[in-house]
């Protein structure tokens, strides 16, 4: 009796460890179909190690490659889950780090930049993390970019070390940017003023032409008491185009922002060699 | 008896890993394939399903891929595998045809295929017509066929009495009365500004050729002119957009109801 129960015990080791190796070979599949950029297929091959994985012995490596797939995959929310679910599955310190940085860099890049600030900052004020300062203060920094908010980006960038190439960047795109509200001042005080600040000189000539002509038509009108006739050239002629010409300097001052800070996003993406969302 | 004890104990611990091995053999597949069904895993569900279905034929099987493609809204493609099953999958089939929208070709197909002995497919049958601008069949039919839904009358009621505006009638009320055809469908701050702005350019107009300032009575004559044809059409319209809202929020609340009884189909247990 007694060498039959240690048989079978030794049975159900060994049926133990062949378990242990099925599921790393299971993880190393899903690996490999990652490494071919085949995402669809490696998170499948991810969500059945999970489903079998009944010890949780790979839901930590399993729920960070499944995050990395959705994310190359641009499935961004799946992949906050996933490294979410890493997070909760680490075993050690570095893996629960390593799963809320993943977590930061792809809030960063859904733009849930919020959600980025709120981690980091939890990380800062963690003692087990004191010496991963500079890192956290990178991502900060890469989470103001997504803000379009320079200046913070590049006083965070200058924290992590002494002219880091991205504070000089930030620098040179903060420079670059139009300020709307002056584009706006501008045109109320001298019509065409604002659009000519933002590089558009002949809507702001015209515009200065135009807002020049109706209002001496409609100040001419009421000199001769041509009441009706002032109030409908103020109105429609005169007005509406001063009007409209502050709103102009307004959205060329913003276009002019949106192209500069999508020059300096295709920059980051496609030129810049460090680490990125 | 201690030893045996300790062998029990470990033999029940080393029990407790995964005993069967093979992560890709039918039955796990089959039990990973129902468990991404059950997470609403439709297109991955859809995959493990017919790599299984490559190995053995199996009705089951093929009736859960095609839930699976209804889930994901590919009627077309439910249709096709629930037809290939029939007559096992017949309120599914019925179900996806109904999902379609074409409630005409749902209506001929039960006619064709005499389903009266499906209740599902009956219900489906009757709510059809309330989709659509054809002769409702008598109240007796429904009253026996849905005896336990109480809702059903309501809904019979409305088709019956939807509370539409007349069109005609609204453009003829704003032409005597500028803005009284927007009041009528319930528009009654439109009805009110256009009454207003109607009448307060054609009395600018009266008033400027009365004192001989001709071009601005014809300006503002002109303008009252514009307002009031502008009017009597945006009464009409009024009307038709108030008539689409009815229809959309009746559509809306039948969709509900038939949420909320799942199309009158059974349940299905294996993701319990």
């Amino acid at each position: 009796m007694k060498k039959l129960l240690i048989i079978i015990f030794i049975a159900a080791l060994a049926s133990a460890c062949k378990s242990q190796d099925e599921l790393q070979s299971q993880y190393n599949l899903a690996q490999e179909l990652f490494k071919k950029r085949e995402y669809f297929d490696a998170v499948t091959e991810l969500k059945r190690l999970n489903f079998f994985d009944s010890t949780n012995q790979f839901s930590f490596q399993s729920c960070l490659l499944m995050g990395k797939a959705h994310k190359a995959g641009a499935m961004l929310n799946d992949a906050v889950h996933n490294f979410t679910m890493a997070g909760i599955f680490s075993r050690t310190d570095e893996e629960f780090y390593e799963a809320e940085i993943e977590l930061i860099r792809v809030n960063i890049l859904r733009r849930t930049s919020s959600q980025a600030h709120k981690i980091i900052d939890r990380l800062l004020l963690d003692e087990r993390f004191i010496s991963k300062k500079d890192e956290l203060n990178y991502w900060k920094g890469w989470a103001y970019i997504f803000e379009d908010d320079w200046v913070n980006a590049a006083d965070l960038f200058s924290k992590v070390s002494e002219n880091h190439e991205l504070t000089n960047f930030c620098d040179s795109i903060n420079d670059q940017l139009y300020s709307a509200t002056l584009a706006k001042l501008l045109s109320v005080f001298i019509p065409g003023a604002g659009q000519i600040y933002t590089g558009n000189y002949l809507n702001g000539i015209f515009s200065l032409g135009w807002n020049v002509f109706a209002g001496w038509l409609s100040i001419n009108s009421f000199a001769e008491e041509r009441i009706f006739d002032g109030l409908v050239a103020a109105n429609f002629l005169w007005l509406r185009f001063y009007i409209g010409g502050i709103n102009n300097a307004q959205k060329f001052a913003e276009e002019k922002n949106l192209a500069i800070t999508n020059n300096a996003l295709d920059y980051l993406q496609h030129k810049y060699g460090g680490l990125k969302p | 008896m201690k030893t045996y004890q300790i062998l029990l104990f470990l033999f029940l611990t080393a029990s407790a890993f995964p005993q069967n091995l093979n992560l890709h053999s039918l039955e796990n597949k089959k039990k990973f394939a129902d468990h991404l069904f059950c997470e609403k895993d439709y297109l991955r569900s859809i995959l493990e399903y017919e790599s299984i279905l490559q190995s053995i034929q199996n009705d089951t099987i093929k009736f859960k891929i095609g839930l699976a493609y209804q889930r994901l809204d590919e009627y077309e493609k439910s249709i096709n595998i629930f037809n290939s099953i029939l007559p096992n999958a017949e309120s599914e089939f019925y179900h996806s045809l109904f999902l379609m929208n074409d409630f005409n070709l749902f209506r001929i197909k039960v006619n064709n295929n005499k389903t009266d002995a499906n209740p599902a497919v009956q219900k489906l049958y009757l709510f059809s017509y309330f989709f659509t601008d054809d002769a409702l069949p008598d109240w007796q039919k429904f009253s026996e066929t849905f005896s336990e839904e109480r809702a059903v009358e309501s809904f019979y009621e409305k088709k019956i009495n939807p509370g539409y505006k007349s069109e005609i009638t609204a453009a003829i009320l704003s032409a005597i009365i500028p803005g009284a055809g927007k009041i009528y469908t319930e528009q009654y701050g439109d009805g009110i500004t256009a009454f207003i702005a109607t009448g307060l350019l054609a009395y600018l107009s009266y008033s400027n050729f009365n004192h001989d300032h001709d071009f601005r009575g014809w300006l503002f004559g002109g303008a009252a002119a514009i307002f009031y044809a502008g009017n009597i059409y945006g009464s009409a319209a009024s009307a038709k957009i108030f008539n689409a809202g009815i229809k959309m929020n009746f559509e809306n609340e039948l969709r509900l109801f038939l949420n909320q009884n799942n199309y009158f189909m059974p349940e299905y247990n294996f993701c319990k």
